[in-house]
């Protein structure tokens, strides 16, 4: 009975130690932690919409789509030069995050790729420029669509052996559109 | 002194992690799709192996050996979670790149397996050493493995392209099954080598 007590009571000085020191570590590197992750959605809105300054958040519920996370109006001295879409489309791996840029014209702007779990060498290629950059000054006036052999004016070309994520990542940069539509009438 | 060298180099090659040891195979298998990948994984690790080793031998007689086990756990897990929000909060550019093989970490058991077998019945300077060592062969493994796979299967070393864009890659090293045959062959590679020299 006494060793019990001991062994359970050192047990709970360690772990008690432990909780302390996360606790007064989170309590550090929280607001930095907050900090940094705005600030990289931040870098990733004006990468894909390089003209805006600001970005200011607009309401999403009313497109009853599930796909669309975020969305924002980008905004360059006071006027709405377009907008921002986050979307998490399936890809083959789990959701992944797909960024688009659409300007006031009806034109992608850019798209970028946030976390994701594809497959490192397959899937993993959408996070390079070859690949997303495909999407940019495309038109979004109709839906995207992915051919295996050509980019064309409406279609990009899939990454060779990762159909699914291309097609994920189009489904991503499609759900932008339909929303882009909706604020735009 | 040639002790402390002695343990030092213990861990580069006498007894390696992955060659010797196959120790921490799951993060080993994972994460070598590339030589920046298999570095990244290495150094994050050896971090909190060096940690992990010193702590528990600093509380090595306080810990009884009942429940060493769980204590371990305990400390290696805080100190992984500390790591990882330190670098977050404050190198995120560092984050951005090993950001995601830090909760591996905890379930690495070449972390657990040097806190039993030598942090817990040695003192804290051999300890260090014995971390430092142990991680810096597991870095250098894992980069080797991760650059073999990605010369095979993507043509590249460090995302440098070695050859022209004819080149087709054997996209199954960089899968899954490929990290079982690199690791295999050059496991037989090393054996050969040994068996050669005695």
């Amino acid at each position: 009975m006494k060793e019990i007590m001991n062994l359970g009571l050192k047990l709970l000085l360690i772990s008690l130690i432990a909780a302390l020191s996360l606790g007064f570590v989170n309590a550090i590197t929280e607001d930095k932690i907050a900090e940094q992750r705005a600030l990289a959605n931040e870098r990733a809105r004006k990468a894909v919409s390089p003209e805006a300054d600001t970005f200011n958040e607009i309401d999403i519920s009313k497109l009853n789509d599930d796909l669309v996370v975020e969305g924002f109006e980008a905004i360059q001295e006071d006027l709405v030069v377009g907008y921002v879409f986050k979307t998490i489309p399936k890809g083959y791996g789990g959701s992944l995050e797909v960024i688009v840029g659409i300007d006031k014209s009806g034109t992608i702007s850019g798209v970028r790729i946030g976390s994701h779990t594809e497959t490192p060498g397959l899937g993993a290629k959408a996070t390079e420029e070859s690949f997303y950059s495909q999407y940019e000054n495309m038109s979004a006036n109709q839906e995207i669509g992915v051919s295996k052999t050509q980019k064309s004016d409406t279609e990009i070309q899939a990454i060779s052996g990762a159909t699914i994520t291309s097609e994920a990542v189009t489904k991503g940069v499609n759900s932008a559109i339909k929303a882009f539509e909706a604020y735009v009438q | 002194m040639s002790n402390k060298i002695k343990i030092f180099t213990n861990g580069l090659y006498k007894e390696n992690a992955i060659f010797y040891q196959l120790l921490g195979m799951c993060p080993t298998l994972a994460v070598t799709t590339s030589a920046i990948n298999g570095l990244g994984m290495g150094l994050a690790t050896t971090a909190v192996l060096v940690l992990s080793n010193v702590v528990i031998a600093l509380l090595r007689n306080f810990i009884p050996n009942k429940i060493r086990i769980p204590s371990f756990i305990v400390v290696i897990a805080t100190f992984v979670t500390i790591i990882g929000m330190v670098m977050e909060g404050f190198i995120p550019v560092l984050y951005a790149n090993l950001g995601i093989f830090i909760p591996l970490i905890v379930v690495n058991c070449l972390i657990l397996g040097r806190a039993e077998s030598f942090a817990y019945n040695n003192g804290v300077f051999d300890s260090f050493l014995d971390g430092l060592g142990m991680g810096l062969g597991f870095a250098i493994a894992l980069t080797i493995l991760g650059s073999v796979r990605e010369i095979l299967g993507a043509g590249s070393i460090f995302g440098v392209s070695l050859f022209s864009a004819n080149f087709q890659p054997v996209l199954m090293m960089i899968l899954p099954p490929g990290a079982f045959l690199a690791l295999g062959i050059l496991m037989a590679i090393n054996n050969k080598y040994k068996s050669s020299r005695v």
